[in-house]
């Protein structure tokens, strides 16, 4: 590409930021919706969070063919979710860290059990541990369990590659018959034990 | 005194009363005098640039001219490019960052569903922005009814779902559903690894 086709690239980035678009949702989106889910594009944007999960919460939305209404709302709960997300997890919350919360906050954590995890995790990331949870009750682990067991194992410094692990072994457990909930307490226990810290309680 | 005298006196008073009449010729000579004499420089460098002139350039002369304007215009066209192209590009990927463009780690992720009667079968999702034509995420038949693709998806939590012949939404059987009553239809959910 030459110097001068990236510069207009580049400056076409540049204005179509400015004005707070992409391109995707003007193709899928109709007109209406299209002006309400920019607003609160550009609201978010203004307030700091992450942009792209809304905007790909309304190409959701479209891909469905829900209704314009529908998609507006959909993408209004989630950046009020986000900035639930934002309080409890800190102002440095990264977006990744954001995306993860307020997709838990949708699960049925609350913004208190989001706090609990930041303050057991310390400085480490909470994106993958609240995948986990996220999966966990995905997977009919009562909300309580998954969110104490977490927070079970962040205090106990577990990692990210063990989470990612420890959420392997649940689901072949739970795939060869176990029970969710005990699945994933014994596994949990397995872990916290093997770090050398006290064995998790199913619930705090 | 005579009669004589005085009449004399008279006709020389009267003579000095009549107006000098001085030659032209005399006058331009005097100023032309004047005009030769050395001039002081800030006087000279005045009249120089102060009187029009006629100036000759020959072909080749205009020709180095003009070429020299058109090289410092380039070089000027050129370094305002680099410094907007420069600016530009934190700014735009500030902006437009996505998850995949935030998290450059992606892992290959192999999707199967068995479905022995369709036609056409697609991985949308949170990675692929919901595009059902998606190239990438085009599951192949392998024989059986099992469809299967193998394509790059970041790392870390994400919602997905098949889209059978291009308006059937079926949730992957082998994943935990995510609970996201937004649109109705059911999505599943993965958590991709860093395997670093």
């Amino acid at each position: 590409m030459s110097a001068g086709l990236r510069t207009l690239v580049a400056l076409a980035l540049v204005a179509r930021a400015a004005s707070g678009q992409d391109p995707r949702l003007a193709q899928r989106l109709d007109k209406p919706t299209y002006v309400a889910v920019n607003a609160i594009v550009d609201s978010a944007r203004v307030a700091k969070l992450p942009t792209a999960p809304l905007v790909d919460k309304a190409l959701e939305g479209a891909a469905k063919g829900s209704d314009g209404q529908k998609i507006v709302s959909a993408v209004h709960l989630l950046s009020v979710r986000m900035a639930a997300s934002r309080r409890a997890l800190g102002s440095n919350a990264t977006g990744d860290e954001i995306k993860a919360a307020a997709t838990a906050l949708g699960a049925g954590l609350s913004a208190r059990d989001l706090a609990r995890i930041r303050t057991a995790s310390g400085k480490r990331p909470v994106a993958m541990p609240l995948a986990v949870a996220i999966d966990l009750i995905g997977r009919d682990v009562p909300v309580a369990t998954a969110t104490s067991l977490v927070i079970q194992l962040e205090r106990s410094g577990v990692k990210d590659a063990d989470f990612a692990l420890f959420q392997r072994n649940v689901r072949a457990d739970i795939d060869r018959g176990a029970d969710p909930t005990v699945a994933a307490t014994t596994r949990a226990r397995g872990l916290v034990l093997r770090s050398g810290s006290a064995a998790p309680k199913p619930s705090e | 005194m005579r009669d004589d005298d005085i009449v004399n006196f008279d006709e020389i008073a009267r003579e000095l009363r009549k107006p000098v009449r001085v030659n032209r010729s005399f006058n331009e000579r005097v100023m032309d005098s004047v005009l030769r004499l050395p001039r002081h420089a800030r006087a000279r460098l005045w009249k120089r640039l102060t009187t029009p002139r006629t100036v000759t350039i020959t072909p080749l002369v205009w020709g180095l001219a003009a070429a020299s304007l058109l090289l410092f215009a380039s070089l000027g066209v050129i370094h305002a490019k680099e410094d907007l192209h420069r600016a530009a590009q934190p700014i735009a990927k500030a902006l437009f960052a996505t998850p995949v463009a935030a998290t450059s780690r992606a892992q290959s992720v192999q999707f199967v569903l068995v479905a022995p009667d369709a036609k056409k079968v697609a991985v949308v999702g949170d990675f692929n922005g919901w595009d059902a034509s998606h190239v990438a995420y085009q599951a192949q038949q392998r024989g059986g009814g099992v469809w299967s693709v193998t394509a790059p998806v970041p790392v870390g939590h994400h919602r997905y779902s098949f889209v059978v012949d291009d308006s059937l939404w079926v949730a992957d059987p082998t994943a935990p559903r995510v609970i996201d009553t937004d649109y109705g239809l059911p999505n599943s959910a993965i958590v991709v690894e860093d395997d670093k």
